[in-house]
């Protein structure tokens, strides 16, 4: 039996060294943290590799674990690259010291000035609206007007929401923080809950639904899987998807505009392989990978001369809130706590 | 008294082996164990004085209903089959075990959308029972639901756990209950359930651990658990350290709940001779046969054939779009990973379940009984304790270890070693230690005990174990994504990240893939349970 457990001790540390990458920099690849998980980043890659000959290595999870990684495999970490779908995320990777500024006027020249980031971590690569849906039926649009107005009381037992949990709820609350003090965030947070039609649950598609089916009447929700729903081949998901209109509050003259988030893309404390990197930014942010993206996703792209996709397109253009987006981040902690002192689950 | 024939002494290797491999189990635990030590309590505070109680709630109802829901779909129909019989009950044996193959977070997509407005449910009263639409037109999205969704895809444990357990109950201990005049639906509650009673806490206990664990199903419910508290503390408030806390307490909880099954089972000992008479069959009465009939039909067509049918039905749609070559690729890398993971953890749990029957070492008992209680921890937590634990090997030897499939596969052993522990412990101790004695009185070394005799007789459980480990394994995805190597997925991390972004229609593919491979081993495990 020792003969044995000595043979298997041996065959598996064999395996180990030679299943293990060493640390060191190879000048043809790049390394990727990702939280983005579409299939058009995959078709960005292998643009970029066929262009530059350069290949590209993701690891896909949660946010919060790839932060969490990072922070424990300090200097040695394999990433050159960390890609968020929030902002928060890459302000909070920021804010913990892992990533290194990138000043590259190529990169930002091509990109509008109000999604840049001021402290220069990090590069945004397409970015989305949280907005408002309503029954076409049941709801006439002119009652519509901004996400302060969700808090009215005509709208009791009629607002769909998701849970507290998901961050793009937690960036829109951070947003209100950020522009109107948490006072008031944490009132406007109060009557939300009393105005919502069910408990929050389910995800964007689900409130959409929900609307479809009568179980309330307007939902927030970001605007891409109102893009996925009117692009479904499931006959019964474009009707629910149909049933309902697109309004983008916060949009009259003195007021501040729809929240944006933005998905964005930043460059490692460590980055082993920094000049691929830039490459690969550089490309993403690019008027043709800019194209890709809003072909192939309902993003809009950072860049105002690409135009979205004809279903985005369809709901008009609108005025975005100009607040600094690390404010999504700084504000998060804060936002928690106002979710779970007025008991938005 | 048994006397234990195969000295062994206490310095000896067998000792040191498991004493290792415990140590390989303990390491993560341990480590976050050192990370949460003098960390800011402020968070954990604020936590407990607004959420705790409220998740603390709803994880005990949601516990207790997926047990009882677990309990009608997998013990009762374990009894009637193991009892009687009848005209399809072997295939009725093999559908019962399939749906654990459906990933309890797919299973709660799926059903999500079957359930919604523009789903296939409520579309089909609207076009046909006009009169019904709005009887059918509810939120769905209900904890009671939920715990219905979880217990379709977790009741298998229960299920597998009874079929072994019933079938060995033999003649005499029915035929004793039948003369003391007791009917079936007694003997059933008096003399089966009390003799599986081992064989259901096991299987209880991995149920819970699962439920405990479950993430993405019970946060698209809208429902809070302990979990979420835990991912609250790590996702929403980015306090990592607040998150390991919140796990070891849900570690330590279990264990006392663990430790005191164990205590509660020692006091009340019953004596259970295993008895190999297969025949305990009760006559079928008609009213018997119909309701056997239709409980099976429902819980397979529920927990099974409708989901599958979802999930083809989207594969259909989207046939243009689907790529076959990474399907395979991915199948390819699920495979390995989950294949050799198994058979790893097989091996391991054999050792030491076989170490620790001949040695009788108090250590090795404790260390036999406790390994599997690592699946208390949530696996995220988990592959960050790995990531803690390899992070120096990284920085001194230049090793990228993280991020590689030996720790992979090393998170999956840990993990997953749960799964295994119990059938192959309950199968060990149907076999007394006279079987030893008489093993050594052949002049057998123990070694060659073990692999002439010992071995095959216990070839069933082993095969389960496997079986029911490789499955498991090729649905985790906390562990692998956090874990896995660049650009590698696998069948179950490329159905979530379709399932997260909610386009549950691409998934399907993915999922269904997981699902046959899954019914291909569980096949195999029904096929060996009814030759038993």
């Amino acid at each position: 039996m020792k003969k044995y457990l000595l043979k298997i001790t041996l065959t598996l540390t064999v395996c180990i060294m030679f299943s293990c990458d060493t640390a060191k920099e190879k000048s043809d690849e790049i390394n990727i943290y990702s939280q983005r998980h579409y299939a058009v980043d995959e078709l960005q890659y292998e643009n970029f590799t066929k262009q530059t000959g350069i290949k590209v290595n993701v690891t896909k999870a949660n946010a919060d674990e790839l932060i969490q990684r990072m922070k424990i495999e300090g200097s040695s970490s394999p990433a050159d690259l960390f890609i968020t779908v929030d902002v928060g995320k890459l302000w909070q990777a920021g804010d913990m010291g892992l990533l290194q500024k990138i000043k590259d006027e190529t990169i930002t020249s091509g990109i509008d000035s109000e999604f840049l980031d001021p402290n220069n971590y990090w590069i945004p690569l397409t970015y989305r609206s949280r907005v408002v849906v309503y029954s076409k039926e049941r709801v006439d649009v002119n009652d519509l007007s901004t996400y302060e107005d969700l808090a009215n009381e005509k709208w009791k037992n009629r607002l769909l929401i998701r849970s507290s949990s998901n961050s793009y709820n937690q960036a829109l609350m951070s947003s209100l923080i950020a522009n109107l003090g948490s006072d008031v965030a944490e009132d406007w947070s109060t009557k939300i809950v009393s105005n919502l039609a069910r408990e929050p649950k389910g995800n964007d598609r689900d409130q959409v639904k929900a609307i479809a089916s009568g179980q309330g009447d307007i939902a927030v929700v970001n605007s891409y899987y109102i893009g996925l729903l009117l692009s479904s081949e499931k006959e019964e998901e474009l009707k629910a998807g149909n049933s309902v209109g697109v309004f983008f509050p916060n949009q009259a003259e003195n007021q501040r505009g729809a929240h944006v988030n933005v998905s964005g893309i930043a460059l490692t404390k460590n980055a082993p392989n920094r000049e691929n990197a830039i490459k690969l930014i550089s490309f993403l942010t690019s008027q043709s990978a800019q194209q890709t993206y809003v072909n192939n996703t309902y993003e809009y792209s950072i860049n105002s001369s690409v135009e979205p996709n004809e279903i985005v397109k369809s709901w008009g253009d609108f005025k975005k809130d100009k607040l600094d987006l690390n404010m999504l981040g700084v504000k998060r902690n804060e936002a928690i706590r106002i979710f779970d002192k007025t008991g938005w689950k | 008294m048994e006397v234990n024939f195969f000295k062994i002494k206490k310095s000896n290797y067998s000792l040191l082996t498991v004493v290792f491999l415990a140590t390989l189990i303990i390491l993560p635990i341990l480590s976050l164990f050192i990370g949460s030590i003098g960390i800011d309590i402020s968070n954990f505070l604020y936590l407990s004085e607004y959420l705790l109680l409220d998740y603390t709630i709803s994880t005990v109802y949601l516990l207790s209903l997926t047990l009882v829901f677990s309990f009608m779909f997998g013990v009762i129909p374990a009894w009637l089959i193991s009892t009687s019989r009848f005209r399809g009950r072997k295939i009725y044996d093999l559908l019962l075990y399939l749906p654990l193959a459906i990933p309890t977070y797919i299973m709660a997509f799926s059903y999500g959308d079957i359930l919604s407005f523009s789903g296939p449910f409520q579309s089909f009263v609207r076009d046909f029972i006009p009169s019904l639409t709005n009887f059918v037109n509810q939120d769905y999205l209900q904890i009671e639901i939920l715990a219905i969704l979880l217990a379709f895809s977790l009741y298998p444990y229960l299920y597998a756990a009874c079929r072994i357990s019933f079938s060995l109950i033999g003649n005499n201990y029915i035929n004793l209950s039948k003369n003391l005049g007791l009917n079936e639906i007694n003997t059933f509650l008096k003399v089966g359930i009390p003799l599986s009673r081992p064989a259901i806490f096991s299987a209880i206990f991995l149920i819970s651990m699962e439920v405990l664990n479950e993430y993405g199903a019970v946060s698209y419910f809208g429902v809070n658990t302990y979990t979420s508290g835990i991912f609250r503390a790590w996702g929403s408030m980015a306090d990592m350290e607040t998150a390991s806390l919140l796990a070891i307490v849900l570690f330590l909880v279990v264990c006392l709940f663990f430790g005191l099954e164990k205590w509660l089972s020692s006091k009340f000992k019953y004596n259970f001779k295993s008895n190999s008479d297969l025949s305990p069959y009760f006559k079928n009465s008609n009213k018997k046969l119909i309701f056997t009939h239709i409980s099976c039909m429902i819980i397979i067509l529920a927990a099974f054939a409708i989901p599958i049918l979802y999930m083809v039905n989207n594969i259909i749609i989207d046939i243009d779009n689907i790529d076959f070559f990474d399907v395979y690729n991915l199948s390819k890398n699920t495979v390995i990973v989950s294949l050799v993971s198994s058979i790893l953890i097989v091996v391991v749990v054999i050792l030491i379940q076989y170490l620790k029957r001949i040695s009788k070492s108090k250590i090795l008992n404790f260390t036999g009984e406790t390994i599997s209680l690592t699946y208390a921890i949530p696996g995220a937590v988990i592959g960050i304790s790995l990531i803690l634990l390899f992070s120096p090997i990284n920085d001194y030897f230049g090793f990228l270890l993280i991020g590689s499939i030996p720790v992979l596969i090393y998170a999956y052993f840990i993990r997953y070693m749960a799964v295994a522990v119990s059938p192959i412990v309950s199968s060990f101790k149907k076999y007394p230690m006279k079987l030893d004695d008489s093993g050594k009185s052949l002049g057998l070394k123990p070694f060659e005990f073990f692999r002439k005799i010992f071995l095959p007789l216990n070839k069933s459980a082993i095969i389960i174990a496997f079986c029911i480990c490789f499955v498991d394994i090729m649905k985790d995805l906390p562990l692998t994504l956090i874990l896995r190597p660049f650009n590698f997925d696998t069948l179950a991390t490329q159905t979530y990240e379709y399932a997260i972004e909610e386009m549950i229609t691409k998934s399907s593919i993915y999922s269904i893939t997981i699902v046959i491979f899954g019914v291909i081993l569980l096949s195999i495990l029904s096929v060996n349970q009814s030759k038993k």
